[in-house]
């Protein structure tokens, strides 16, 4: 292979990885519109107390001495996933239940209030400068190439992709398969039909909140690692590179969540890669106002009638 | 911090002073301002910690003209619009000295306030070349400037004899003006530069510009910026095996990029203002921080000591709380001080600082290489 395509492929990579995480925040953004039409700016800071909780768990797993990487790994994942969970449910339930029904500017407000909120309480526990996580995957394999120039791809790029790969093959089961999924679309498709049909809404409002904020966490805890460290402001931007994602590929639209995460990684990367980092955001941003443009329900978004 | 019966009492006790009516009981307050939250943190603990042993001891010393210096400080977060809500928070106290700010780009909006509100200030950190061009009267520091710096840095690579080197930057005023310095001493010395670019400060992934700097095949990579981006390009580039060597200013020279990088920040090259604790005449002082369990080590300790005991110094040399009086003081006196003889030019700059270059080990420490 040419030098110019295995550079090629190498941010296509680059691109990959980070979109398949966007996507898995995306996620979250979009479930909750699709299902009540409000964007939960919050959720960023949902990933960030995943990613904050990971470490923490890992860190008491070596004041324990336990050593064995995957141990420590299940570990991290399960608390990462249960505490953000709780967290989800629990900033639904206090922040946005009881406002939800008013204005639909209401529970917006009541969502960056909740951001903020979540921030300086992470702040003022953990303080404010970065923690570095350990460096606990690494090496990786080449693809090709010679002393130049090498293509390779990292155990821990691999570890993201498999996982992301899984989480979105459960959720899409979830989704299609299970009791709770069939009442999540009924409830996305007419909230008020499908509570008069018997389904409880609440609680499958809550479920939204709590799959959501679950995939945040896995996120959370697999972006930790990548970059190796973290602060309280971590999820801020992270959060609005995600609820990019979900616009661009539709929002309300989970395979829209998946495909715009990937397409705004790899635009990245590309731009990076080929023009300058500096204009990264440029060009991701540029290419969301084209698709809204021509597009304004995004890739895969539905023509809705009346949801903001 | 203080109580507000206290600060009327102050209030009173600086009208009384302005109005000439007696000295007696007055206080002298320096306003401190650096970032005491936020991802610099770590810099403005050492701005602080200089600043109170200066004032600690001045006051054991007697004080200034027989008046006692009061410390009052402000976080500024190493944000610009922070740093201009605290500047104007030192009108409304009736500080008319300050040490501070800590990061050029919140020194440069302040420093627009205290020039027209009659406040002398001393910068113990920030190097942008721009602060001291406008022709400002009250506008000082005790630190070298990026000008100074980026050549020193830029002569160190070249002198390597290295094939390519890239130099990338945050696109803040900082890191950009040095890493332009860096790019333009390189470049009269011959040396190709493979890339120039800039990345977003806060940005996580570096990916990209990693498989890039693979890519355009380079030996050194030198970065103008901080601490946190540096950390994760470092990380990153090892775990992708780029074998480029990395330099970066005094801005990534502190611990915490040992927290971010770990082992990657082994071998990183580093210009830093020298180290004056480790000076002959400055160990008592040295002992002093020791005793109360800080350390002098920071590169911003001495230079915020220096900058309160510059402005005392000069307050005792024009006889005078004035502030345009101490600044004409200071720029007529040479005042010996921790970080060695300072003398003042027209801009406010010192008339020379040196930079040395450190090699930076994974646990913390450095070694001088030049």
């Amino acid at each position: 292979m040419s030098e110019a395509s295995l550079y090629f492929i190498q941010q296509l990579v680059n691109g990959l990885t980070i979109g398949s995480t966007y996507a898995l925040i995306a996620i979250g953004y979009t479930m909750v519109y699709g299902i009540i039409g409000m964007i939960n700016f919050a959720h960023g800071e949902i990933y960030m107390i995943g990613a904050y909780t990971a470490l923490i768990a890992i860190t008491g797993l070596a004041t324990l001495g336990v050593s064995w990487l995957p141990l420590i790994l299940i570990v991290a994942l399960v608390c990462a996933v249960i505490v953000s969970s709780a967290m989800g449910w629990a900033v639904e339930r206090a922040a946005y239940r009881p406002v939800r029904g008013r204005h639909r500017l209401i529970p917006l407000i009541s969502a960056i209030g909740m951001s903020i909120f979540l921030q300086n309480y992470v702040h003022l526990a953990q303080g404010s400068r970065n923690i570095g996580f350990p460096l606990m995957i690494q090496g990786g394999f080449d693809f090709g190439g010679d002393d130049t120039f090498r293509g390779s791809i990292s155990y821990m790029q691999m570890t993201i992709f498999v996982t992301t790969l899984i989480c979105m093959t459960a959720l899409s089961l979830f989704i299609s398969r299970s009791r709770i999924g069939r009442a999540c679309r009924a409830v996305s498709q007419d909230l008020g039909m499908a509570n008069l049909l018997g389904i409880d809404t609440n609680r499958i409002i809550a479920a939204t909140f709590v799959i959501g904020a679950a995939l945040a966490a896995v996120a959370g805890l697999l972006l930790g690692m990548y970059y190796g460290s973290i602060d309280p402001l971590f999820g801020f931007i992270a959060g609005l590179k995600a609820f990019t994602a979900a616009v661009l590929g539709g929002i309300g639209s989970i395979p829209g969540a998946m495909l715009g995460g990937l397409i705004l990684g790899v635009s990245e990367s590309m731009t990076s890669g080929y023009i300058s980092g500096a204009y990264k955001d440029v060009v991701s941003f540029g290419l969301l106002i084209l698709i809204l443009l021509f597009k304004p329900t995004g890739l895969l978004g539905k023509p809705e009638v009346e949801k903001i | 911090m203080r109580t507000p019966v206290k600060k009327l009492v102050t209030a009173i006790g600086t009208s009384i002073a302005v109005m000439g009516a007696g000295q007696a009981a007055a206080e002298i307050e320096i306003g401190i301002a650096g970032p005491m939250t936020g991802p610099v943190a770590q810099y403005g603990d050492m701005q602080f910690s200089g600043a109170r042993m200066a004032i600690e001891q001045i006051n054991a010393d007697g004080g200034v003209m027989g008046e006692k210096l009061v410390g009052v400080e402000y976080d500024d977060v190493c944000d610009p619009k922070q740093a201009v809500t605290v500047a104007n928070n030192m009108v409304n106290d009736g500080v008319r000295f300050v040490v501070g700010h800590l990061c050029s780009s919140s020194t440069q909006p302040a420093s627009d306030i205290y020039e027209d509100e009659g406040i002398l200030m001393v910068t113990p950190a920030s190097t942008s070349p721009a602060i001291t061009e406008r022709g400002y009267e009250l506008v000082f520091r005790t630190i070298g400037l990026d000008s100074m710096q980026g050549p020193v840095a830029g002569n160190y690579l070249a002198s390597l004899n290295p094939e390519r080197v890239a130099v990338i930057h945050d696109k803040q005023q900082y890191g950009e003006g040095i890493a332009t310095a860096v790019r333009d001493t390189l470049k009269d010395k011959g040396v190709e530069i493979a890339m120039f670019e800039g990345i977003t400060a806060g940005s996580k992934d570096f990916s990209s510009l990693v498989s890039k700097l693979k890519q355009a095949d380079v030996d050194y990579v030198y970065y103008g910026g901080y601490h946190p981006e540096l950390g994760l390009i470092l990380r990153q580039a090892r775990q992708a095996e780029l074998d480029a060597i990395f330099m970066g200013p005094e801005g990534v020279g502190n611990k915490d990029i040992n927290t971010i990088a770990g082992e990657a920040a082994e071998g990183l090259l580093v210009t830093l203002p020298p180290a004056f604790d480790q000076k002959e005449a400055n160990q008592e002082l040295v002992e002093a921080f020791e005793a109360k369990g800080e350390d002098p080590s920071g590169p911003f300790v001495l230079t915020s000591y220096t900058a309160v005991q510059l402005i005392a110094e000069g307050i005792e040399k024009a006889e005078s709380t004035d502030p345009f009086e101490v600044a004409e003081a200071l720029r007529n006196g040479t005042f010996e001080t921790p970080i060695g003889t300072v003398e003042y030019n027209e801009a406010g700059d010192m008339k020379s600082f040196e930079f040395v270059v450190y090699e930076w080990h994974s646990d913390g420490s450095k070694t001088p290489v030049n």
